[in-house]
């Protein structure tokens, strides 16, 4: 395949000239962003405007997603205090899922979380979260103690565990939170970018080569189904570990 | 159930990177100020046993209901 004149797909194509003068928050994404903001305000007013007791089909969408997410992460990660947090993580499910579903719809064509700046902002909201309620159910110290201090470990082992754990809960548990869903949505957008870039390439050069880019065209398709299923799951899981972080603080002990 | 075989999951991930990562970066330390080589491996074998450890303690020792 190493043909001379066929540029592959970089981090340069995930950086967008500003659309109104020279201001770089209007880009694609930061646009793409209010957008999904208000298509999914409109969304579930609409659905839930005409609650009814027999549920209109969209009544039934609305509540199903909203359903899945206070019975499914909320109820069974958290435990009897969920209610309480069932809108943080049902507005952090519906604005991931959105963002990331603009990756396959046709003319939006961009997850708009493969741009780190967006999963870290949603990050630290988390982040600050699950710290906030720690600290004000159980005060900094305690809160300190359970976490670096394991029950039933022999005394000098601490001073190898506690670093870790600390580190743990501040460090890494956001780090990978945030890299996890800029990761996935990168990576297949630029793999959906390489099977479409190349496909056209293809399709220009000699005649017996353009028979190939309908398979590279067809790997385009499938894997945009693929990439769907994806973010999905993504959505699922930030919105899951959210969860199972905010669980932890409330947690009496380990 | 499925969800918390999901958050077990990242849970192990979050602790591996923690000690690997930690104790990794202390040898790193140890080794650029006392201008020796062998403490980073040394500390990264400490992390990943303080890792598998944590683990050991959180999932089986206390092995949740």
């Amino acid at each position: 395949m190493a043909q001379p004149g066929f540029v592959p797909p970089d981090s340069n194509d995930f950086i967008f000239k500003p659309i109104f003068g020279s201001s770089i928050f209007m880009t694609k994404p930061a646009l793409m962003i209010f957008f999904s903001v208000i298509l999914i305000v409109v969304f579930f007013t609409i659905s839930a405007r005409k609650a009814a007791v027999v549920p209109s089909r969209l009544q039934f969408a609305g509540e199903s997603v909203y359903g899945f997410v206070r019975t499914t992460i909320g109820q069974d990660v958290i435990g009897p205090e969920f209610e309480r947090f069932t809108p943080f993580l049902f507005a952090i499910f519906t604005f991931v899922l959105t963002n990331n579903l603009f990756g396959v719809i046709p003319f939006m064509q961009f997850p708009t979380m493969s741009r780190i700046g967006f999963p870290v902002s949603i990050t630290i909201f988390v982040y600050l979260v699950y710290h906030y309620v720690a600290i004000k159910k159980k005060g900094l110290g305690r809160y300190l103690k359970e976490m670096c201090f394991m029950p039933g470990v022999p005394k000098p082992i601490y001073i190898i565990l506690a670093p870790v754990e600390f580190l743990t809960y501040f460090a890494v548990r956001p780090l990978t939170l945030a890299m996890r869903l800029f990761g996935n949505m990168f990576a297949g957008h630029l793999l959906l970018l390489l099977f479409t870039l190349g496909g056209e390439y293809m399709l220009k050069s000699a005649l017996f080569v353009k028979f190939f880019s309908v398979l590279s065209f067809g790997m385009a398709i499938g894997l945009s189904f693929f990439e769907m299923g994806i973010e999905c799951l993504q959505a699922y899981i930030f919105t899951l570990l959210a969860a199972l972080y905010i669980a932890g603080a409330l947690a009496d002990e380990h | 159930m499925a969800t918390t075989d999901d958050g077990a999951f990242w849970t192990i991930i979050a602790y591996l990177i923690a000690g690997l990562g930690f104790w990794g970066g202390m040898g790193f330390l140890a080794d650029h100020f006392l201008k020796t080589n062998f403490l980073t491996v040394l500390g990264m074998f400490l992390g990943m046993a303080t890792g598998l450890y944590l683990i050991w303690i959180r999932f089986i020792k206390e092995s949740p209901k």
